[in-house]
């Protein structure tokens, strides 16, 4: 190799390494838009397409619709939306296919669907305890007085599987976690003879429900009895 | 020049390493603020272990890490989670380079990811910004490495720009790409522009109770609005710091972004909003990992001038002449 070639040889990396950067910048900034693009993602699911919230998401776009001029029903309008949906998250699943090992080992996964829509009709966790004949409240989410086991289920990561569980989908992981609050309930309170877990599912109130004070009822659902003497 | 030459140039510009850095620390802080919370309640056995295990659900498969390590058990859980603390220990002080850096994205990725159920938004949008860590020297400056190795704690040298430029993109993605799924009749225009408000109703989130806010619901229609549009005009975003980088040139929209400052008008609302979030809601780490992208909005000139003003005020200030 002469001396000049060695000279030229950094510049001619330099140069390459350059050219290489803009590739790989483009690649990364193309890879995260193809996946934060929005998508239906955990919506597609048409059991939970039944729950009220949702369904009244889809009165209020069949209303708008109608009086934009556009004549549809809201099974019309569900339907639609569900082919539509389907085909989308099938095409989009090919298209991030070869993205995949890429966004799983440099931990670039985008999901950026944050409080797309308000919960009108959330599920209150509530877990009670039978002492000597009465139940009596354990914990009862966001009530700083009844708040048994509160600092581990009233952390962040808790309370995301917990918002999960009133959905049928989570119906076996509801379960499972019934059995935790057994498990630690036999220990915590030696003198209960049983717990109960159940969810308060209601209408989040109007400004002026709040202010007339006539929220609407809650709803128990979910509600499972267990005894303890079995975790003893 | 061609459009590809005018993209390796800009992709080859270098500035003082000190933005880089801050963002750093910034991440390492909310790495070791994301673990330490699990571990400080107790929740490291409830939500990351099997059931088997002290946990609530079966969980018998971790990320690719894990399962290369021998899968889940309670020691993989526990040395998972302290590597992670560690990692972004070492990584905020800035010690160990970008070794440090792959190390605490794949630990982070790992911990995080046990049970997916227990997760939120906050962790990728943490992971995402580590990544971006390794693509230049991040512990150039402010860090154990730069005093190991120039026996100072700064270091002027420079690093290359497009990993900050990387980081507002993402972040722009990310308001851009929630306010498009904001597709609800109570977030849109022409609907009711009541999100904000019952979404500070549902119990899942909420710190406490929020019915308060119904006094003041006008105000949340209006930040319910202010965040809408703040979210879908996050592009515009991109588009200032493309006006602020060429000031001189045309056009009445470069002339109006540069005249009202878009960027900083853009992050002070952003600011307010994640602190807004942060007060009344219980979402983890979330606007502190959104806060720390924010470092990126400001060039390192622009810190060293505000560093150089915030010093003479000091000097100024009657405290410092009383002392």
């Amino acid at each position: 190799m002469s001396e000049a070639g060695a000279s030229e040889g950094p510049g001619v990396a330099s140069k390459i390494g350059a050219h290489l950067r803009v590739v790989l910048v483009l690649f990364h900034l193309g890879a995260i838009f193809l996946m934060a693009f929005p998508a239906p993602g955990g919506a597609m699911k048409r059991a939970a397409w039944k729950d009220p919230t949702v369904q009244q998401e889809f009165q209020a776009w069949t209303g708008r619709l109608n009086g934009w001029g556009i004549e549809v029903s809201q099974e019309e309008l569900e339907d639609e939306l569900w082919k539509v949906a389907v085909q989308y998250t099938e095409g989009r699943s090919k298209i991030l296919k070869p993205f995949k090992p890429y966004y799983k080992y440099t931990g670039t996964t985008q999901s950026w669907r944050m409080f797309v829509a308000p919960h009108r009709f959330p599920a209150k966790l509530e877990i009670h305890v039978k002492i000597d004949g009465e139940w009596q409240p354990a914990y009862i989410a966001r009530d700083p007085e009844h708040n048994w086991q509160g600092r581990a289920l009233d952390h962040d990561r808790f309370r995301s599987a917990i918002f999960r569980f009133s959905w049928s989908s989570y119906a076996k992981t509801y379960r499972s976690f019934q059995t935790w609050v057994g498990t630690r309930a036999a220990v915590d309170f030696p003198q209960a003879s049983h717990v109960r877990t159940r969810f308060q599912k209601y209408k989040t109130a109007s400004p002026e429900q709040v202010k007339t004070d006539t929220r609407p009822a809650p709803k128990v659902i979910l509600e499972r009895v267990q005894p303890l003497a079995k975790y003893r | 020049m061609n459009a590809w030459s005018r993209l390796v140039a800009l992709f080859s510009t270098q500035e003082h390493p000190r933005a880089l850095a801050l963002f750093r620390i910034a991440l390492g802080l909310c790495g070791i603020y994301t673990i330490a919370t699990v571990m400080l309640h107790g929740v490291v056995d409830d939500v990351w272990m099997d059931v088997a295990h002290g946990g609530y659900r079966s969980l018998k498969r971790g990320n690719f890490l894990v399962e290369w390590l021998g899968g889940t058990s309670p020691k993989m859980v526990w040395g998972m989670s302290i590597a992670a603390l560690v990692t972004a220990f070492l990584v905020t002080i800035g010690a160990g380079g970008r070794f440090m850096v792959f190390a605490y994205l794949w630990t982070f990725s790992a911990a995080t990811d046990f049970n997916s159920q227990a997760s939120g938004s906050y962790d990728e949008l943490l992971s995402s910004a580590v990544f971006l860590l390794l693509l230049t020297p991040a512990t150039r400056t402010l860090s154990v490495d730069c005093r190991i190795r120039t026996g100072a704690w700064r270091d002027d040298t420079p690093v290359y720009a497009f990993p900050r430029w990387m980081a507002i993109f993402q972040i722009v993605l990310v308001y851009w790409a929630t306010g498009m799924q904001k597709l609800s009749f109570y977030w849109v225009p022409g609907g009711e522009w009541s999100a904000l408000y019952y979404i500070m109703q549902q119990p899942s989130w909420q710190r406490a109770d929020m019915s308060w806010v119904a006094t003041f619901y006008p105000l949340t229609q209006a930040a319910t609005g202010l965040t809408w549009f703040w979210e879908i005009g996050a592009p515009f975003l991109l588009l200032a710091f493309v006006f602020r980088r060429k000031p001189q040139g045309r056009g009445l929209l470069r002339k109006i972004f540069n005249f009202i400052d878009f960027r900083t008008l853009y992050a002070l609302i952003g600011v307010g909003l994640h602190l807004g979030i942060w007060a009344a809601m219980e979402v983890g780490p979330f606007s502190w990992v959104s806060l720390a992208y924010y470092i990126c909005f400001f060039s390192p000139d622009e810190m060293a001038r505000a560093r150089r003003w915030l010093g003479k005020r000091w000097k100024s200030s009657p405290a410092h002449v009383t002392r």
